[in-house]
């Protein structure tokens, strides 16, 4: 490993700026590269209240002014933002002598300025693709979306090696853009384990939450259709005829009012508790009192939720979809059902909930598939690896200035 | 010497009057013995060409083609006039002395390239936001606005045709007026006061470079 090598990771998002996946995956795999000898500078949004410059772990973290003037719509406002940004950035590499290993992009939304940073400081781009436009819209319908898309396609393009989340999500970025097989690479997602151990009162917690005879079902997740909620709540009755539950649903979105009304329409507002946006720690504390935890997506591009609730040792009932059926494996580390069916979801958590000693071999099983796969550690052991390869490459090349 | 020249348009493209203006700048400017590069959009017409005149064109054309609004439209053709004005940079073993950047299309590659080079660069401007869009102040025309304070605020001069337009620039974009040139297209010493504007920045910079690197604090 070069201990020389110097990384400028660029993301929209970074703690305490959380807008949704890319923040926490961008903050754990930068602290985990400093851990490995590698410098990194991340460049992001500013956040109100957050300095333009500290170091957080070793980390080097430049906030830049976000463009918050009036611009017509969120794409060009991306546009927009990504002046500041590839501005600041220029600056900040020129402070470094230009010695910079590596950029590493997290999506379309720093494209521009990664692509032009790479082409003025002839430095090797690697991007992560978390999620498509072509996947978030179910298709192409507008020159809005066309022009998202082409954005992500041309970022795909200019870079080294393109990384996506899980073998679905590469499979699924080749055929959007069109890309090599050699050029994408799987690295999974990661959670952070420790941050579900620590001492604390279940049975005070739990009680909050469900009475004594309740098993809690839970569901962490926006609240809107690709994720799948309203087959948990179709599932109800089903589950709660063999077994006694409460269905705590945690998070907000547009079904909200729909959902609340159906379980009430249902005669089941008294199993189901919705308790909106939770923040990081009152949500770990929630896996950790609950007896199964579900995951209903319908379009799950990698399934972090899963992720969490294996680590918190929950039982875990996901739809075979996406990148949820490369974590789980059936029987082993986790029940799969089939997708969008409540028949099926039902059957998955009452056989959870009804056989303590199943639910006990898979929730070890999945502990222990965490920790070997899915530690930041392991991921970021991974991504330096990549790194490397691609700066190896790059300085064998005749691209890289005299 | 070496100047890159930035413009959004420049023949065989004719949009307005810019075109005109930044070909008879370049072919002068040859003449002179100026090694003058122009980068400038062509949809088609790409690459790089050397005329009689001693002009070095670099075209690049827009890599998104569904767009928005002329905003995304141009910020996303930045970054391609980056990728040739720093290939323009590195085959010159860095050699390049100035950029100079007509109106306000392609500041933000201006910005970038003085930023990552310290590349001085001239702000030419032929018109402004305010007067095209008569003040509209929509989202869209105040976010043009901000890429031509951009201009007039990182530039090391702006170059104005004529008085009024100084005036402009000064009272619009709070820019000093000694920051400001006036050099008339219709004068006769027109290219010789173009070329002493150059010299200045170029004789400054080095200048400001030279303490900077004696006195690293």
């Amino acid at each position: 490993m070069n201990h020389s090598l110097r990384v400028l990771m660029l993301s929209w998002e970074f703690p305490p700026r959380i807008v949704g996946g890319i923040a926490p995956h961008v903050y754990n795999l930068s602290r985990d590269l400093v851990r490995r000898g590698i410098e990194t500078h991340v460049v992001t949004c500013d956040f109100p209240g957050a300095p333009g410059y500290e170091e957080i772990d070793g980390v080097y973290v430049h906030r830049v002014d976000s463009y918050r003037s009036p611009s017509p719509d969120f794409a060009t406002w991306v546009y927009l933002m990504n002046v500041n940004m590839e501005m600041e950035s220029a600056a900040i590499i020129r402070r470094l002598d230009g010695q910079i290993g590596l950029i590493h992009a997290h999506d379309w939304l720093v494209a521009n300025s990664a692509i032009g940073l790479k082409h003025i400081f002839r430095v090797p781009l690697v991007a992560t693709i978390h999620s498509t436009e072509i996947g978030r819209r179910n298709g192409l319908h507008t020159d809005y979306e066309r022009m998202i898309h082409q954005t992500e396609a041309r970022l795909t393009n200019e870079a080294w090696k393109v990384i996506c989340c899980s073998q679905y999500m590469t499979s699924h970025a080749r055929w959007a853009y069109g890309l090599p097989e050699d050029k994408v690479m799987t690295i999974p997602n990661g959670v952070d384990v420790s941050a579900f151990g620590g001492e604390f009162d279940r049975e005070k917690l739990r009680s909050t939450y469900a009475s004594s005879d309740e098993k809690i079902v839970l569901f962490v997740g926006r609240l809107v259709h690709e994720k799948g909620v309203q087959v948990l709540i179709g599932a109800m009755p089903k589950v709660l005829a063999r077994v006694n539950a409460k269905f705590v649903i945690v998070g907000n979105g547009y079904m909200k009012d729909s959902l609340i009304g159906q379980v009430h329409t249902m005669g089941l507002a008294h199993k189901a508790y919705f308790t909106g946006f939770l923040d990081d720690q009152a949500l770990r504390l929630l896996y950790r009192c609950a007896d199964v935890c579900v995951v209903p997506s319908l379009y799950e591009p990698f399934g972090i939720t899963a992720l969490e609730a294996m680590a918190a040792g929950v039982p875990l009932v996901v739809s075979d979809t996406g990148g949820l059926s490369e974590i789980v494996e059936h029987d082993r580390t986790g029940v799969k059902v089939f997708p969008n069916s409540s028949d099926s979801l039902a059957w998955g958590i009452a056989r959870v909930l009804l056989d303590p000693g199943y639910a006990d071999r898979i929730r070890a099983n999945a502990y222990d598939e965490v920790l070997k796969e899915y530690s930041w550690g392991r991921i970021g052991e991974r991504m330096g690896v990549l790194y490397q390869s691609v700066y190896d490459e790059y300085q064998g090349g005749s691209w890289k200035p005299a | 010497m070496r100047v890159i020249i930035l413009t959004w348009e420049f023949p065989p493209r004719v949009v307005g009057e810019l075109s005109r203006y930044v070909n008879r700048l370049a072919v002068e400017l040859a003449s002179k013995k100026v090694d003058t590069h122009v980068v400038t959009y062509h949809d088609s017409w790409t690459g790089y060409h050397e005329g009689a005149d001693g002009v070095k064109a670099h075209r690049i054309s827009n890599p998104i083609k569904a767009q928005v609004n002329i905003l995304t439209w141009v910020l996303s053709l930045n970054t391609e006039v980056e990728r040739a004005s720093a290939g323009i940079y590195y085959l010159a073993k860095r050699e390049v002395d100035l950029v100079d950047a007509h109106d306000w299309h392609f500041i933000p590659a201006a910005v970038d390239l003085k930023k990552a080079f310290h590349l001085p660069f001239i702000f030419s401007v032929d018109s402004l936001e305010d007067h095209r869009s008569h003040g509209s102040g929509a989202p869209l025309s105040l976010s043009i606005k901000r890429i031509e304070w951009l201009g007039a605020s990182e530039s090391e001069r702006v170059v104005t045709k004529s008085e009024w337009m100084r005036q402009e620039v000064s009272r619009i974009y709070e820019v000093p007026p000694e920051k400001i040139t006036v050099v008339s297209p219709r004068a006769s010493s027109w290219i010789d006061e173009i070329l002493e504007s150059y010299r200045k920045v170029i004789e400054a910079t080095s200048e400001s470079l030279a303490q900077s690197e004696a006195d690293p604090s």
